[in-house]
């Protein structure tokens, strides 16, 4: 059962794409294991589509004709269309095949929203192994972060966000049991550590608190319970 | 059968009263759009499709990004994806104008990710599917719709090397057959042959299956 999920403001900013893919990715991970959060984007996407496309009972149906032409007066339709039409080939878009990795002779399936993405070589210091999402974010870091079973996070505190989106596994800490799926957001204020008797693999989001902007940051911060 | 729609539209455009039938005859013509587009790669109903979207996109993105440039890339990108995509609207799972806006949505993430950080990865479909997992296919869908699903990715590894190569090509890398002849040093027939097979031996074995 997951128990943390994204809040509304941030599956409304992922369902219009306005998140970075660091987060975007987290949110479509979470949603893929989440019925609720998952219809909630559905809802929020087909708010955003009615109000771009259907909104033709606040206006008059001729003068959103004009408007709408008058938006595009300079375009050659035509030329567009003709180039478009051009060719015949059609995008087959299929599911990826699965993608598994094999951190310290664990296998893993990665989710689909991680299966394009290029990941560093895994380090490692004691019971933790790391491997860095390449996004180019900048100081927007992502990282794949394996506990091996009876593992911990050494207690720190962070001056950016942390997010941690447990893949497969459970860790736990003085607030509870945390298992797939679990999407939980922290802002460093509090310390802990983190446990995993039975070992986990997260993806994690950090920020380097110095540069760190303050509208994401207002964003990631609406909870109370906090793990790293 | 774009005509017919066309003229519905227009005649229940003229009555303001029946604003919520306007919007399901326009829905309905949309969809009819994006499946001629689909099954009979119709240029008229794309043209419709075009002057329905294109500018509310335009609109739409150029008072998000504040930029009209950028929202005419958009257009563009858009315009074609629905052109090369359409065959993945599926008029059971929602309407064409959630559809259109998904496609937008994800063409302007791909697009101002490659601005803000050079990256041309293109993950948007990774995090926004278009299409949906094969368990919600119905049994009679066409042979293209299984083409999403693992289990056809599973025949397809099973196919003699040299048609799997094809079948690739074609159908996930986008190569024209003529792309495919050049690439492989091979004839174009040998090619259509190849790939004449290839979808026989899997239709054989994905209707085996059921
Ligand atoms: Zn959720």
């Amino acid at each position: 059962m997951i128990s943390c999920h994204p809040t509304q403001e941030m599956l409304e900013k992922f369902a219009n794409g306005e998140l970075p893919a660091t987060l975007a990715a987290a949110v479509s991970i979470h949603a893929e294991m989440c019925s609720e959060c998952s219809a909630q984007i559905a809802s929020y996407t087909e708010q955003q589509a009615e109000a771009g496309f259907n909104d033709v009972s606040s206006h008059d149906a001729s003068s959103t004709n004009v408007n709408d032409e008058d938006a595009f007066a300079d375009i050659d339709i035509d030329d567009m269309i003709a180039a478009i039409t051009a060719t015949d080939e059609i995008d087959i878009a299929l599911e990826d095949k699965e993608k598994t990795i094999t951190v310290k002779g664990k296998e893993y399936v990665l989710p689909r929203a991680l299966t394009n993405m290029t990941m560093s070589n895994w380090s490692s210091i004691g019971k933790l192994a790391r491997s860095r999402v390449e996004l180019g974010e900048g100081e927007i870091r992502a990282s794949l972060l394996q506990i091996q079973p009876g593992g911990s996070v050494p207690e720190h505190t962070h001056k950016g966000f942390e997010l941690t989106l447990l893949l497969d596994g459970s860790f736990e800490d003085d607030m509870g049991v945390y298992g797939p799926g679990d999407f939980i957001v922290l802002d460093g204020k509090h310390t802990h550590n983190p446990v995993s008797h039975e070992g986990c693999l997260c993806y994690t989001v950090s920020n380097d608190a110095q540069h760190f902007t303050q509208g994401i940051n207002k964003l990631l911060n609406p909870f109370g319970s906090f793990i790293y | 059968m774009g005509q017919t729609v066309t003229s519905s539209l227009q005649s229940s455009a003229k009555t303001p009263k029946t604003i919520a039938m306007k919007e399901n005859t326009e829905h309905q013509a949309l969809a009819n759009w994006l499946q001629a587009v689909a099954n009979e790669r119709s240029k008229a109903a794309f043209t419709h499709l075009f002057k329905f979207f294109a500018p509310k996109i335009q609109r739409i993105a150029a008072s998000k990004y504040g930029n009209e440039t950028l929202a005419s890339e958009v257009v563009q990108e858009t315009m074609s994806n629905i052109w090369r995509k359409a065959h993945l609207f599926n008029p059971d799972k929602g309407s064409p104008t959630t559809w259109v806006y998904t496609v937008m949505r994800n063409v302007s993430f791909d697009l101002l990710r490659k601005i803000k950080t050079k990256k041309e990865d293109n993950l948007s479909d990774d995090f926004w599917p278009l299409v949906e997992s094969c368990e919600a296919d119905d049994a009679d869908s066409q042979f293209e719709d299984h083409l999403a699903s693992k289990e056809v990715m599973r025949c397809i590894d099973t196919l003699p090397e040299e048609q799997k190569c094809v079948v690739k090509g074609f159908y996930f890398m986008e190569m024209s057959q003529e792309q495919l002849a050049q690439h492989l040093g091979i004839p174009l027939g040998t090619v259509k042959s190849r790939l004449r097979l290839a979808l026989a031996k899997l239709k054989q074995q994905i209707g085996g299956e059921k």
